[in-house]
């Protein structure tokens, strides 16, 4: 069983250049319909217009930080159970600690390649279906 | 108790991992797990159960080693299976007895080397940390200079992470000002991050490593395992310097530009490494500013205008719009911060108001003076008790150490003087159409902190002075064969328990000539008069001489040598001239380090007690008859080792009637002025003790010889006399 890759995932990063790189990989993936946030205010926004099925998100962002973005969706009663996968370069405990606390739906450590992204995202998806 | 809420939260844990359809915990579940095992532990303290808070405790670490690749899943599963199992027993323990009586340590010790051995196998540091996630390690052996398939990622990299470091520059001028401020460090992190992150992508390693040390770094200051300090500043402007560098290469490279050299980083990254494992205390800012005019990176009108451009909404740091503005380089800017946070203190140094300290060191002095009454107190020794005698000995020497320690509180290095001196000069040197160069030796030579704004005054005239008169222009310096640009040195050292500073050019010198001239036209010597030179050098420091032809802005309004002669005498400083025609001028000024106390030698004659200054001391002696040398007409004069010393005699100074009037039966004390040895006659010596210098008030401070009194430990007041004046006296005579 293979995932949908007709999922629209949104790519929250305040660095432009990761979000092409995220892109780029997850179009590796066969993903292909993709929106893009550079922080977690503008994400929020995305998600108020729009169904997204799937969150990538930068820990570490101005204005609100992937963690609070993560409590902010996890507190909205209609995105409780969206995939939220965080994406970080501090495999510190504290962070991903906390994040699994906050209800992340799992972590991915940069640098990752296409293979290694693909595998989560499966993971969390068919995490859900069970 | 009620341990019901307790159980409940146990067995929905207990439950959950029963539905479980692998034998591993994934993400949401471990989450959901801590945030119940949390509460758990919570209301297991509440309601005293150590066991169960305990056990708790220890489950949580290991899903916290789960959730990280810490320990393998499968494995992870197996012990929290046993000890969600125990849980369950403990909490039934409580809930039917109130406490537990079987025994958890074999499992508790099996989960700790169960976790302990995963850790082993798996330090923290961050690297293995991001390679425990499963993910392929970095290529290391991938050379710095990566081939890049996707060349517009690149060139996207390339912009974006410039404009990313030139935020760093920015921000980190807020941090120098707040290093408490975690949003500013936040601000500077954030872009090494974010670089670091893709150049891991881009496989560009030497970027990607020096960025994930940087960040390693600000990680550690924000949590304040190392302090902001303005070396750390420093080294990340010099990191941040270094990534843009080699930002700048790939671009070229790109562009089909020659890319130079290679760029070596190890140098960086050993002081970041560095930097992270030395701890030291924040220290305190201050505002900025007229650091930044004194050090002429910007002027007075700068300074306004940015100040103001700084109050317009959004309101900016001033630092920030020198350097949005272009006004300052953020080098510069952030040097200023550092030199004016360096003034007040180093790093491990707290600030402390003056006054208080002056008072200590007044309060310590009154001190000092009060043990030694109680010391030679008649009635405590003629108690002949050893016990008191030994306790007051202890006292004497607890108190003198103390008023050691607390004077040298106050000592700073000349150094900001110096600095003060240095911007002088440039300024006035722009002003006059000079180029000078400023040297400064022996800048960490201590004084008084009181002395320092007190010796300010007469330095700037001497250099004021120095560059109106003693430098020529760059001209005249051509013309005599000399560099365009002159040199004005500033030199500082101890000498004989003073601070010497000598202000030194290598100017025209003292125009001995015109000098004579001049004091002959006014009267002050004769036409006749034969004068050497040093004498003529000092006709300038008397009153109403000035050589200067035409009145500058600078100097010459009629304030002549004479005013900086006397400000520094009233310091009990001294004051000397050296020159030499077309080589330039030195001023040599002497200054006491404190204007606190004075270690004293206390010598009597007749009924009178003096205090010597021990630092202008030689020696004591008891000299044979034969020694003494007195030739009609002439100085008496003694034979000391071999140098014949002029004898002074302090009862004729003074006109007291000694005891001793042969030097074979009194004491001679040979003491050293400024340039010459001499020896002073009295009757006996006393003792030798540090005292409390006291001024002697208006009238009496110009007396010469005396420069101050002082309580003497015996409740007496006992006149501190000033070697130099003394032999002054004895030579008008």
């Amino acid at each position: 069983m293979s995932v949908n890759k007709n999922l629209k995932i949104l790519i929250v990063d305040d660095f432009a250049t990761m979000r092409k790189v995220i892109r780029n990989l997850l179009k590796q993936g066969g993903f292909e319909n993709i929106v893009e946030a550079e922080d977690g205010v503008a994400a929020l926004k995305v998600l108020q217009s729009q169904k997204v099925d799937f969150i990538i998100s930068d820990w570490n962002m101005p204005n609100m930080s992937g963690l609070e973005l993560l409590k902010a969706v996890r507190g909205a009663d209609d995105l409780k159970e969206l995939p939220f996968l965080m994406v970080t370069a501090e495999a510190l405990k504290d962070n991903v600690v906390a994040a699994v606390k906050a209800g992340v739906s799992n972590y991915i450590v940069k640098p990752f390649t296409a293979e290694v992204l693909n595998e989560k995202i499966e993971k969390i998806v068919k995490g859900m279906a069970a | 108790m009620d341990y019901s809420e307790l159980r409940q939260e146990v067995d929905a844990i207990a439950s959950s991992f029963l539905f479980l359809e692998k034998k591993e915990i994934e993400i949401p579940l471990a989450g959901q797990f801590l945030n119940q095992l949390e509460e758990a532990a919570t209301r297991a303290d509440a309601l005293g159960a150590a066991e169960v808070k305990r056990l708790a405790g220890a489950l949580s670490q290991l899903l916290e080693k789960v959730v990280l690749d810490g320990v393998d899943a499968e494995k992870g599963y197996g012990l929290f299976e046993r000890g969600i199992v125990l849980l369950q027993a403990v909490v039934d323990g409580y809930c039917n007895a109130g406490r537990y009586d079987g025994n958890m340590e074999d499992f508790m010790g099996e989960l700790a080397s169960g976790i302990g051995i995963a850790l082993e196998a798996q330090t923290t540091t961050a690297p293995n940390a991001e390679r425990a996630s499963g993910e392929p390690p970095a290529t290391e052996a991938t050379p710095a200079k990566a081939t890049v398939q996707d060349e517009s990622l690149l060139r996207d990299f390339i912009t974006e992470g410039l404009e990313y470091i030139g935020e760093i520059e920015l921000n980190i001028l807020n941090l120098e000002q707040e290093p408490e401020n975690k949003d500013y460090i936040n601000a500077i992190f954030r872009p090494f991050h974010s670089v670091k992150g893709v150049a891991s992508f881009l496989n560009l390693d030497k970027i990607r490593i020096l960025a994930h040390d940087l960040e390693t770094l600000l990680d550690k200051a924000r949590n304040e395992a190392i302090a902001i300090t303005p070396e750390l500043i420093d080294l990340i402007l010099d990191g941040s310097d270094t990534l843009k560098a080699m930002i700048g290469q790939l671009r070229d490279e790109l562009e089909g530009r020659e890319a130079g050299e290679e760029i070596d980083t190890s140098d960086i990254i050993r002081r970041v490494k560095l930097a992270e494992t030395c701890a030291e205390q924040p220290r305190q800012p201050k505002k900025l500013g007229t650091i930044l005019v004194e050090d002429g990176v910007i002027n007075e009108s700068d300074l306004e205008v940015a100040l103001e451009r700084s109050q317009v909404p959004p309101p900016r740091k001033l630092g920030e719009t020198l350097i949005s503005e272009g006004m300052a380089s953020p080098k510069d800017v952030s040097r200023g911060l550092r030199k004016q946070a360096q003034q007040v203190t180093d790093s491990n140094t707290i600030r402390v108001d003056i006054k208080k300290l002056d008072d200590l060191i007044d309060m310590v002095g009154e001190l000092v003076i009060t043990q030694s009454m109680i010391r030679q107190s008649d009635t405590l020794q003629s108690l002949g008790d050893r016990k008191i005698v030994r306790d007051l000995a202890q006292l004497a020497s607890i108190t003198s150490e103390l008023q050691r320690s607390s004077t040298v509180l106050r000592m700073i290095p000349i150094k900001q003087t110096f600095q003060r001196m240095s911007r002088l000069v440039r300024d006035l040197a722009k002003g006059a159409g000079k180029l000078i160069n400023v040297e400064t030796v022996g800048e960490d030579t201590e004084i008084d902190r009181n002395m320092v704004d007190e010796i300010y005054n007469p330095l700037v005239h001497m250099i004021r002075n120095a560059v109106d008169h003693g430098m020529e222009s760059p001209e005249e310096r051509i013309k005599a064969g000399k560099p365009e640009k002159g040199t004005i040195k500033l030199r500082a050292f101890h000498r004989g328990g003073n601070i010497v500073l000598e202000i030194s050019d290598d100017g025209r010198g003292l125009n001995r000539e015109k000098i004579r001239q001049k004091a002959v036209k006014n009267g002050m010597i004769s036409a006749s008069d034969n004068l050497t030179d040093p004498e003529l050098n000092r006709l300038i420091l008397l009153p109403g001489f000035s050589t200067a032809e035409k009145i500058t802005d600078i100097s010459g309004r009629g304030v002549g040598m004479d005013v900086v002669k006397q400000a520094v005498e009233k310091l009990r400083g001294k004051m000397d001239i050296q020159s030499a025609e077309g080589r330039g001028t030195v001023f040599v000024t002497s200054f006491p380090l404190t204007m606190a106390i004075i270690d004293g030698m206390i010598v009597k004659v007749g009924n009178e007690r003096y205090i010597l200054p021990t630092v202008a001391i030689r020696q004591l002696i008891r000299p044979d008859r034969t020694s003494y040398n007195c030739i009609v007409g002439e100085a008496e004069t003694i034979n000391v080792m071999g140098r014949l010393l002029p004898l002074v005699r302090l009862h004729d100074l003074f006109e007291i009637e000694p005891v001793h009037r042969n030097p074979w039966e009194a004491t001679l004390v040979v003491m050293e002025g400024e340039k010459r040895s001499k020896c002073l006659l009295v009757d006996e010596i006393l003792g030798k003790e540090e005292v409390v210098i006291k001024n002697l008030g208006e009238s009496l401070k110009r007396i010469k010889g005396v420069s101050g009194g002082a309580i003497l430990g015996d409740g007496n007041v006992g006149l501190i006399l000033d070697p130099e004046g003394l032999f002054e006296m004895a030579e008008s005579n």
